[in-house]
């Protein structure tokens, strides 16, 4: 029975549920689902990490490549994320170009990297004005179950972080190309920005690391990006109105989440041994 | 013909006022420029301008139709080239505000679209858009929950506030936040920031512009009654 | 309650003060404002307006049709099915329109209308959910001035506040008109006006001044008409 309520009425059905304290998955309103994370799972990559947030899975690698630097930018290194979502994750998606959400994830990742500046492009630098590296972040959903911009954030850190480049040298005079496999030098990684998810259900109630479901009843939504105790991004892009208390709440919510997945990136990272 | 301008006389003065930090830049703004669309407004703010046309509730595609409410579509075109990433994003964020703001579900099945052309960005352009459209669906009086304001605060490295910034202090600030709110209760719709700040940065920031957009929704206030009360 | 009255009121406003006239429970609520519980909120921009007993509306420009039960609309053959014409009245999809609500039409008989022709009729049923479907005869059967719009003419877009204005019996734009001119004329709700006169250089002059009767009051429509006619009289 309860089962086909879930499927003709799931805005009644998460009601009732909700008025208990408690989310159909079994968990608090404020609870989040179970992290795994898996750092340096593929091995061709040059940096890699696998995270599953409940259902949810999302796969990072990042490629690197060698290229001529722009000519008015000669000190700067290129970084590229892109984030995927192809019709294996969920039903909501069709083959073809990227569409609009892939878009804006992927350009949101782009801007997380730039606010916090947790790698900046110009330690990308081989030769000023000759040679950078372009790092290729390619970000694949997997299993779409709700909260993809979270999960995205920490595979995208922590596949950065595992990241290591081997030595490459140029030539001054004859300007030739030297790489040196054997030492390899791990991508200067600053800090550890980390997103945090809330969704509004029925113009009152704040659920965080919301489920595939959740997202679909959402009237709104915040994603709150903090890096230590200073904060990278607020984006709440339209949906209900919110108050000033109910964004610091979420806030200071986010402050805690983003001390807790730091300490388990760092954790995580101890016992992978490169 | 339906034209007409509206310089609001403190803006201009707070502007001629060098230091005026504070305040917004002067904001004016040409309701129904465009004669085809059916509500259209060209917003300036400083040297910051954008022109929006609405359109609806217009007939829609089947694939896009929406049985229970309107569908909001939201068109961004650069000042040149073609729609890149970062206007697909801009474009996302403009439609999430205006749908909150707009009644969809009084107009099921159809369309209510939303063109934006960005013809100076000086500034505070996304603050800019949203203000933009939002005059222009008061033009064409679309059902609307409320009315939404925009405004930027741009932190400076010294930890500096300024109000509503000019490009020039955008790229040198250490962040921009763009606030959105609501004209009845002064909720914040949206949220949108770039570059680090502290929460404490964030709250004064939230404050100075949520003071600020009385200003705005007094202006659409102002430019409105000179276009209804013409004709009366 | 007073002070609101005849003032611009902008979306989320919410009107605290409206209440039923002493000694009746009805209130009617016109177009741009909505019920939200105990109190009313204005959902566009306007000017607040109320008539007796109990009756409160706003006055809104707007350039889009939504169509509204009773309304007379003038509208475009789009489309010929079995048993029903489409016609374009402006709105967001078409109206549909069946061969039977034409006067003295049967199943037999069949009333004469092609696409693209002009139609004049009435709005009969005007839903969010449905398409609206309209008529051309009246309860009792006749046309009563409805029906295909024949002998050319000439088709405008307006405003739809013009419209209203136009139709307005204190607005003396068209008695200004037809007492200096001779000419045809049928206002739709929907902002659409025919318009048929003897000659084309009047059906552009007439057009013009309805146009520019948008923003102006009854003196200075009427010294525009005077200045039309002297202009026209010229050029004959």
């Amino acid at each position: 029975m309860a089962e086909e309520i879930r499927i003709v009425q799931p805005k009644e059905y998460y009601k009732r549920f909700l008025e208990k304290d408690v989310r159909p998955d079994n968990r608090e309103l404020a609870e989040f689902r179970p992290v795994v994370l898996n750092i340096g799972c593929v091995t061709t990559a040059e940096g890699s990490a696998l995270i599953k947030i409940g259902n949810t899975t999302v796969i990072c690698g990042v490629k690197a490549e060698l290229a001529k630097p722009d000519a008015d930018q000669p000190k700067d290194g290129f970084i590229v994320p892109n984030v995927e979502l192809p019709p294996l994750c969920s039903s909501n998606f069709r083959p073809g170009p990227p569409g609009e959400q892939a878009q804006v994830l992927s350009q949101t990742m782009a801007d997380v990297i730039a606010d916090s500046q947790c790698l900046l492009s110009e330690s990308l630098c081989i030769c000023p004005g000759k040679l950078v590296w372009v790092l290729h972040i390619d970000l694949v959903c997997l299993d779409y179950d709700g909260n993809v911009m979270d999960a995205c954030m920490v595979a995208l850190v922590s596949a950065l972080r595992n990241t290591v480049l081997p030595k490459v040298t140029v030539d001054e005079e004859t300007g030739d190309i030297q790489t040196d496999p054997t030492t390899r030098v791990p991508l200067q990684v600053t800090c550890c920005p980390v997103a945090t998810t809330f969704i509004v259900f029925d113009n009152k109630l704040l659920l965080v690391d919301p489920t595939r479901e959740e997202e679909s009843m959402a009237t709104g939504a915040v994603t709150i990006v903090t890096e230590g105790d200073n904060l990278c991004s607020i984006y709440k892009p339209g949906g209900t109105p919110l108050t000033e208390n109910q964004i610091d709440n979420c806030i200071e919510r986010a402050f805690t989440h983003g001390r807790e997945v730091c300490r388990l990136i760092e954790d995580t990272l101890l016992s992978v041994d490169r | 013909m339906a034209a007409f301008t509206v310089v609001k006389k403190e803006d201009l003065e707070a502007q001629q006022k060098e230091e005026s930090v504070q305040s917004l830049r002067c904001i004016t703004s040409e309701l129904g420029p465009l004669t085809q669309p059916d509500g259209s407004a060209v917003f300036t703010q400083g040297d910051t301008t954008a022109l929006a046309a609405v359109y609806g509730p217009a007939d829609v595609k089947i694939s896009k139709e929406l049985i229970d409410r309107a569908t909001v579509e939201v068109i961004y075109k650069p000042k040149v080239g073609l729609p890149r990433p970062v206007d697909r994003k801009l474009e996302r964020i403009i439609k999430n505000t205006l749908e909150a703001a707009i009644m969809a579900l009084n107009h099921p099945r159809s369309l209510i679209s939303i063109v934006i052309q960005e013809t100076e960005s000086l500034g505070a352009n996304l603050a800019c858009c949203v203000n933009a459209a939002c005059m222009a669906l008061l033009d064409a009086a679309v059902s609307m929950n409320f009315m939404v304001a925009a405004v930027s605060a741009a932190v400076t490295d010294k930890g500096e506030i300024i109000l509503d910034p000019v490009s020039r202090v955008e790229d040198e600030a250490r962040a921009v936040l763009t606030f959105v709110f609501d004209s009845v209760d002064k909720n914040i719709v949206t949220v949108i920031t770039s570059g680090q700040f502290s929460q404490d940065e964030y709250k004064k920031c939230l404050y100075l512009t949520k003071q600020a957009c009385d200003n705005v929704f007094s202006f659409y206030k102002d430019s409105l009654s000179k276009k209804l009360l013409k004709s009366a | 309650m007073a002070n609101h009255i005849g003032t611009v009121v902008l979306p989320g406003d919410v009107l605290k003060d409206i209440k039923p006239p002493d000694g009746s429970k009805k209130l009617l609520l016109g177009p741009g404002l909505v019920e939200d519980g105990d109190v009313i909120k204005v959902c566009k921009p306007g000017i607040l307006r109320y008539r007796d007993p109990g009756v409160y509306w706003l006055d809104c420009h707007q350039k889009r049709y939504v169509a509204c039960k009773g309304d007379q609309v003038l509208g475009i053959v789009t489309q010929k099915n079995v048993d029903m014409f489409r016609v374009d009245i402006g709105c967001s999809e078409l109206a549909s329109l069946s061969y039977l609500s034409f006067e003295g039409a049967t199943k037999r008989n069949r009333p004469d209308v092609k696409v693209g022709d002009v139609i004049y009729a009435k709005v009969l049923v005007a839903n969010k959910d449905m398409e609206p479907e309209l008529v051309c005869i009246d309860s009792y059967g006749r046309s009563s001035g409805m029906g295909v719009i024949r002998g050319g003419g000439f088709l405008i877009h307006t405003s739809l506040n013009l419209a209203r204005k136009l139709l307005n019996p204190q607005c003396v734009l068209m008695k200004a008109l037809g007492n200096r001119f001779k000419f045809e004329i049928a206002v739709g709700m929907n902002g659409r006006i025919w318009l048929n006169t003897q000659n084309d250089v009047q059906t552009i002059a007439i057009a013009n001044a309805i146009f520019a009767a948008e923003y102006m009051d009854n003196d200075q429509i009427t010294s525009m008409c005077k200045k039309l006619s002297r202009v026209m009289s010229g050029m004959e």
